[in-house]
């Protein structure tokens, strides 16, 4: 049974490993046969290489967005979190303010960053917000879905032993929020790294976004591959962090999955 | 009867209605339920599904307004009029079939739920559990989640909660009914030493016959929707009792009293039930 268990633990790494593995293979193999110029699509070797030769580049650029990506971020869970525990409280908030948060999602971020820049200026001010606002929706939604999904009876139960609505909220309603406050954070982060490199794309001076933009009519290919590189290992790692908190805050939410799913064994 | 020790009423229920809107229609869940519980008391309310048990333990708890009749709770530690449902809210120790324990805390800390939201230092309020962990069985599990929990378990945990309020009053909505028959058995036993042991005025509803005769002093036979009382059974059997006297020649007597009521109504409920095309 444990055998078996460590068995399809390795598989379920494994796989995925050995196709992205495949993949890259397949494109060296591709380029080299094909003899593909370097300016139109380099192999993976050469964008390892790159990754090496210019380090110092990259690693300074990728603090950059890396600071947009954290500030907006935690600006966007700030936000969210207190307007989904407003909009939970209270229906006036809910009635007035709810519905112009989910209409704020029409509106095409790309759209406004220009604006963005005539007004607040160039630096890193407006990426921060454009992160900001892209990552705070899902945090704000996701959260007061959660806020929302208490257990009538435990109210109840709640009241039952004395307790105000305030109580309710902090004993009962927020824990039982974290799970879904939790989901939102995770699709927060992983839009988080678009969200900053749109934010540099429309106008910077620095940042793995503007490396990009910079470098693709140079034909360094290269280099904008190697960008996308360090921005995916970044998006991964931010996802991992938040995965990592979860378990943290909600051992209980963990364990009582795992004893659910041995139960149905 | 000497009176030098008048019998206190605990509880007092007078001509209780209330109606639902169920599918659309509106509907008399209880019509006149007149209930009462003396102080030290330990009674059963017991009746077909459907018949306003629960609904009537909400009333009495103050989680629903009935729509006329009294509800007098007296107690000696509150200043609150027991007539509305708010002044009644949190002044009964109330108990349902589910557990209701929180999944994020630990079995301690749920258990001291309620003296938190009372204000009870978290560190007074454990020591104050701890006391009773080993009465209530559940010594040695309690920084335990819940979900490693057994259900007796588990529903223990949620009668401590309820126990710690302190309260006199205590309410339990078929407290018994999600468990296995054997731990239930062992729950009804453990209750019954329990409640010996302390002295509270318990309600019960049950829909367990055996149940309510073994534990109870007074049995409440509720009709089918609308509810109302039908019948109501003084259990005089001696205590301290066992789970044995489940076999006895007087509980025997005591259930066939019980239960002839109780099967012509869940017969015509049956009957009613075909008439309409219904399940009951």
């Amino acid at each position: 049974m444990r055998f078996l268990n460590k068995i399809t633990g390795l598989l379920t790494w494994l796989l995925p490993v050995s196709i992205l593995f495949g993949v890259v293979a397949a494109w060296e193999l591709w380029v080299r046969l094909a003899d593909v110029p370097q300016w139109q699509l380099p192999a993976p070797s050469e964008i390892a290489k790159e990754l090496g030769s210019s380090s110092d580049l990259l690693w300074d650029h990728t603090l950059v967005t890396l600071k947009e990506i954290v500030v907006g971020f935690l600006a966007a869970l700030f936000a969210g979190l207190v307007l989904a525990g407003g909009i939970a409280y209270s229906r006036v908030l809910e009635r007035s303010v709810y519905p112009i948060v989910i209409a704020s999602q029409t509106v095409p971020i790309i759209a406004i960053a220009p604006l963005l820049l005539i007004w607040v200026g160039y630096g890193l001010t407006p990426k921060i917000i454009i992160v900001a606002l892209i990552c705070f929706y899902p945090i704000a939604v996701n959260t007061v879905d959660g806020l929302k999904a208490t257990d009538p009876d435990m109210v109840n139960m709640l009241r039952t032993l004395g307790a105000s609505r305030w109580q309710v909220f902090t004993k009962l309603q927020i824990p039982t929020a974290l799970p879904f406050m939790f989901s939102g954070i995770k699709i927060g982060v992983s839009v988080s790294v678009i969200a900053a490199v749109i934010g540099e794309w429309v106008g910077a001076s620095e940042g793995l976004g503007y490396l990009i933009t910079y470098s693709q009519p140079l034909f360094l290919t290269a280099r904008v591959f190697a960008a996308i590189f360090v921005l995916s290992v970044m998006g991964i790692s931010l996802f991992m962090l938040a995965v990592i908190a979860e378990h943290l805050m909600m051992p209980w939410h963990f364990n009582e999955k795992r004893s659910n799913s041995m139960r149905q064994l | 009867m000497s009176t030098d020790t008048p019998v206190q009423p605990k509880i007092r229920i007078d001509s209780v209605h209330k109606s639902y809107v169920i599918d659309g229609r509106q509907q008399e869940v209880l019509a006149g339920v007149d209930l009462t519980v003396n102080e030290g008391e330990f009674v059963s309310i017991i009746g077909p599904s459907g018949c306003g048990k629960s609904t009537l333990l909400n009333i009495i708890a103050g989680l629903d307004q009935p729509d006329s009749g009294n509800i007098e709770l007296s107690s000696e530690n509150s200043d609150k009029h027991s007539g509305t449902a708010s002044g009644r809210l949190g002044r009964t120790g109330y108990m349902q079939q589910k557990d209701l324990l929180l999944p994020w805390r630990s079995v301690l800390d749920n258990t001291i739920l309620g003296l938190e939201l009372r204000g009870v230092p978290r560190k007074q309020a454990r020591e104050q559990a701890m006391e009773f962990t080993e009465a209530f069985g559940l010594q040695g599990f309690e920084h335990h989640y819940p979900y490693a929990l057994s259900g007796g378990m588990r529903q223990r945990a949620a009668f401590l909660r309820t126990m710690l309020m302190g309260q006199d009053v205590v309410l339990l909505d078929e407290p018994f009914g999600a468990l296995d028959a054997l731990t239930r058995v062992q729950m009804q036993e453990w209750l019954l030493q329990l409640w010996e042991s302390m002295n509270k005025t318990i309600v019960l509803i049950t829909h367990d016959v055996d149940e309510a005769l073994l534990l109870s002093d007074r049995v409440y036979l509720l009709t089918a929707r609308p509810g109302r009382v039908t019948l109501v059974l003084d259990v005089d059997l001696p205590r301290p009792r066992h789970y044995d006297l489940v076999t006895s020649p007087e509980f025997g007597v005591l259930k066939a009293r019980l239960m002839e009521p109780l099967r012509s109504q869940i017969q015509s409920i049956q009957s009613a039930g075909r008439s309409t095309g219904q399940t009951a």
